[in-house]
């Protein structure tokens, strides 16, 4: 079975939607390795890419024992049957996407990934927590950087604000699909319901957005469009990114 | 070369093993404490590091050079402050 030809069930849902997001991320960052503000924020970069992937690869690997072939759903699946977060589908603009989508998106990936580590599903127990240690790193680049964009004033807090408003209402329906199949998952305990999600997700962004006059309480999850399928709001993440992201350009050299 | 973007320079130590005594493997240029970690932490990585820690060029004092990249923070005589 691929993730391309069939509805999937709730977990490989909910699996598909962490592993892609994860690797959509760690696209969005890669692009920054050169061009960031300094040499170590382009390594930090370069880390965090490759820790986005090295999730998402793990993140697919579980998918397995849920009747997937990973390298079919990691090396074959179109654009269309992606079911990373809507706020990945287009490159970052500037400095001020990368920050906002490190709090932003990242943020709620750790939100997401806290709430599968809690739950009954046990290789989500027994291998996310690692990935979770990894994430704090990101927190506190994502953190950091925010603050000091936002106490910049000026141009840069504005762009700030603007990005992060834009990711938001996206994200939030990402991540909080308000539906069956997500209220399915938590009942059987493979994550929190979404009221403590919503209250971890505003535990750890709330603060960060404020600085740049954000209140996360005010923000609405987006959900016109919505795909139940890939429980996200409509569109794809971009051919270009996808073609990077299932390896095109080395599919003559697999060996796996 | 003074770092770009009001940046300080951060020296960067560590350990291997609770044992292993802490050595200077580097610097990181960051414009505070909470990116020197991050940014310490990522670059040097190649490591599993036991222990790392940053501290501020600037708070290193020499004891017995007075020459050297930690030359500016000597101490004025008579200041012990």
């Amino acid at each position: 079975m691929t993730a391309g030809d069939s509805t999937p069930t709730p977990l490989s849902r909910h699996i598909l939607t962490l592993a892609d997001t994860k690797r959509l991320l760690g696209i969005r960052y890669s692009d920054w390795i050169l061009g960031s503000p300094s040499i170590e924020t382009g390594i930090a970069a370069s880390s965090m890419a490759q820790d986005e992937w090295g999730h998402a690869r793990l993140l697919y690997a579980m998918l397995k024992k849920q009747g997937f072939d990973p390298f079919e759903v990691e090396h074959t699946r179109p654009a269309g049957r992606y079911y990373s977060a809507p706020a990945l589908d287009r490159p970052f603009g500037d400095w001020a996407d990368f920050t906002a989508a490190v709090v932003v998106v990242d943020g709620a990936l750790a939100v997401a990934l806290e709430s599968f580590a809690a739950g009954s599903f046990a290789l989500a127990r027994t291998r996310v927590p690692k990935m979770l240690a990894e994430e704090e790193y990101h927190r506190r680049f994502g953190t950091a950087w925010f603050a000091r964009l936002a106490e910049a004033g000026g141009d840069a807090r504005a762009r700030l604000n603007e990005s992060a408003l834009a990711m938001l209402p996206s994200t939030l329906a990402w991540l909080l699909p308000g539906d069956d199949v997500y209220d399915g998952l938590a009942a059987e305990g493979r994550v929190w319901e979404a009221a403590r999600v919503r209250e971890r997700c505003e535990d750890r962004l709330a603060a960060t957005l404020a600085r740049a006059g954000i209140t996360l309480a005010d923000v609405d999850p987006a959900r016109d469009g919505w795909d139940a399928d890939r429980r996200r709001g409509p569109g794809a993440p971009g051919e270009e990114a996808v073609e990077r992201a299932r390896g095109d350009r080395n599919r003559d050299l697999f060996v796996e | 070369m003074t770092p770009p973007l009001g940046e300080s320079v951060f020296e960067v130590f560590a350990r291997k093993s609770r044992g292993e005594p802490l050595r200077h493997i580097g610097y990181v240029d960051a414009p505070g404490v909470e990116l020197a970690r991050v940014y310490a932490w990522k670059t040097y990585d190649e490591e599993n590091w036991f222990e790392m820690c940053v501290v501020p060029r600037g708070a290193v004092i020499p004891v017995n050079r007075p020459e050297g990249p930690w030359a500016r923070n000597l101490p004025t005589e008579g200041d012990d402050g």
